[in-house]
């Protein structure tokens, strides 16, 4: 069965990042859904693949982690509005507590899983102009 | 008939436990019990039962209402689970009014028994938890609340302390509240707010409701029959509203706004009153920042401007403007399928909340908060105000 999660992980093979795009209206949304949720309608959706860049919108430290993630806390996640306007959730790496500002530029860290798709994270983006 | 002809004619609680004793039905069946002998009707006179849908112990059955009338012997033509999160307790007071209105029933019991700590039945899998925020490791409504006071901190700035002056309040009339969870009935100092165990940064322990067990229940009908069986002291609801996924046709919103800010304006303009009528505040409270951001979207400050209203303002039982009285969710614990707000709020303006009893019975504004969204704020609002008859 090929959902939208599938489509989204296998180009993570590649560290390319997929977003789901309304021909119609032109504008980018996250997460994918079936159908626009601008217009309603699945044939005005098409997949495109964006650079991932984009600046940190708002963050929490996690100093009690899920279950999956007990042990490893404090970690970081962050919400990053990317440069075609939409708010993705995940972590960040190499940076520090102090560091971590709302506003700051970052961009994609593709964290390898076993299977040969890459988890999409962020860094900071320290070229970045 | 409009949703004034109709009235909440009692209301029944159990204290609120840590971890039920009793069975789910069997707490029911003590509230059915409370509510018949209070009014003095009989059981057959009950013929609409509706049940907030914000249950962790009945999730897991597509027939929970359909169980809970066969348990109780209950005989209905209005059979109707209520699903906004939440919003469900103030969102069955409309549906029951609207069956009462529409003829389906003439006498509804509203049930909001719960045991999600004894037995939790929720399955939160098929939404975008699972691919998008478990592999994050993003927790929950906390993590959730993390990145909303973060973004609202960035956005106007915010004084933790005007937070914490809000939790002691709130704990203060849970010490008042011997329903409330006596785990929680032990006071607190902003210090004690501002040091609380950080669980999601900025979100703390006192940011944070406790699930807990209990239940509660309402009888309602029309005016016109409360009135002909003579019951007394009969609570109306004049203005609600509801919204479920504000702006849910955009992508990019402002996280520190929500559907309240229209419900608000839709409920009070129902109940021809002005914000500043309100003469006390029940609104929901699963963190503290989300009832700030209700003063705000509410009207009764401007954007940015809740933390100076938090410091303007004494929202004790005996202050300006009573602010969950019963100690709120957070304070009292979150049972009883949230509903504890609303009951609150029927108790004060039948003049029944003995040593936190607020002097100004007016009205009262009850509002609701359904589930969480993806990066947004929150996905169901509700606004509900009563007065006394």
């Amino acid at each position: 069965m090929q959902s939208n999660i599938s489509i989204f992980l296998n180009r993570t093979r590649q560290k390319k990042l997929l977003i789901q795009y309304c021909k119609k209206t032109g504008k980018y949304q996250h997460f994918p859904r079936p159908v626009s949720i601008f217009t309603g309608r699945r044939r005005d959706i098409e997949w495109r693949e964006v650079s991932g860049k984009g600046v940190v919108f708002s963050y929490t430290i996690a100093q009690r982690g899920t279950p999956a993630f007990r042990g490893i806390e404090p970690y970081a996640v962050v919400s990053v509005t990317l440069d075609v306007g939409v708010n993705f959730i995940a972590n960040i790496v190499h940076c520090t507590g102090a560091e971590l500002k709302v506003g700051m530029k970052v961009k994609p860290y593709w964290h390898p899983l076993d299977d040969g798709t890459h988890l999409l994270m962020f860094q900071p983006d320290r070229d970045g102009a | 008939m409009s949703l004034r002809d109709n009235a909440i004619v009692a209301y029944a609680e159990t204290k609120v436990m840590e971890k039920s004793d009793r069975d789910v039905f069997v707490l029911g069946g003590e509230i059915l019990e409370e509510l018949l002998d209070k009014t003095g009707i009989e059981k057959s006179e009950i013929d609409g039962l509706v049940l907030a849908g914000l249950t962790g112990t009945g999730a897991g059955n597509p027939f929970w209402a359909q169980t809970t009338a066969d348990v109780l012997g209950l005989d209905v033509g209005f059979c109707e689970q209520v699903h906004t999160g939440g919003c469900s307790a103030a969102g069955c007071v409309v549906r029951a009014a609207a069956a009462i209105d529409y003829g389906l029933c003439d006498v509804a019991l509203l049930l909001f028994a719960d045991t999600h700590v004894l037995e939790d039945k929720s399955d939160h899998s098929h939404t975008y938890r699972r691919e998008w925020t478990d592999p994050y490791g993003l927790m929950g409504p906390p993590g959730a609340f993390g990145l909303l006071s973060r973004a609202y901190e960035a956005k106007y700035g915010l004084d933790y302390r005007m937070l914490g002056k809000i939790a002691v309040t709130q704990r203060n009339h849970a010490l008042l509240n011997e329903n409330a969870c006596e785990k929680l009935r032990v006071p607190i100092t902003v210090d004690d707010y501002l040091n609380s165990r950080v669980i999601a940064d900025p979100i703390r322990l006192l940011d944070c409701v406790m699930r807990a067990d209990g239940a509660a229940g309402l009888i309602m009908m029309s005016r016109q029959r409360a009135k002909q069986k003579g019951l007394s002291k009969c609570i109306i609801p004049i203005g609600y509203a509801e919204r479920t996924n504000f702006k849910g046709g955009e992508n990019l919103v402002d996280v520190t706004k929500s559907g309240h800010e229209v419900c608000g304006r839709k409920a009070l303009g129902e109940a021809g009153l002005g914000i500043k009528d309100i003469a006390s505040f029940h609104p929901y409270d699963d963190f503290i920042i989300a009832i700030m951001l209700q003063f705000e979207a509410f009207g009764f400050c401007k954007a940015g401007e809740g933390v100076q209203f938090i410091r303007d303002h004494d929202f004790s039982f005996n202050g300006d403007l009573p602010l969950n009285t019963g100690g709120g969710q957070i304070s009292a614990g979150q049972a009883a399928c949230s509903s504890h707000n609303l009951i609150e709020a029927v108790r004060q303006l039948r003049g029944e909340a003995g040593k936190r009893q607020v002097k100004n019975t007016k009205n009262a504004l009850v509002t609701g908060i359904g589930w969480i969204n993806y990066g947004r704020n929150w996905g169901s609002s509700a606004a509900l105000v009563l007065i006394p008859e």
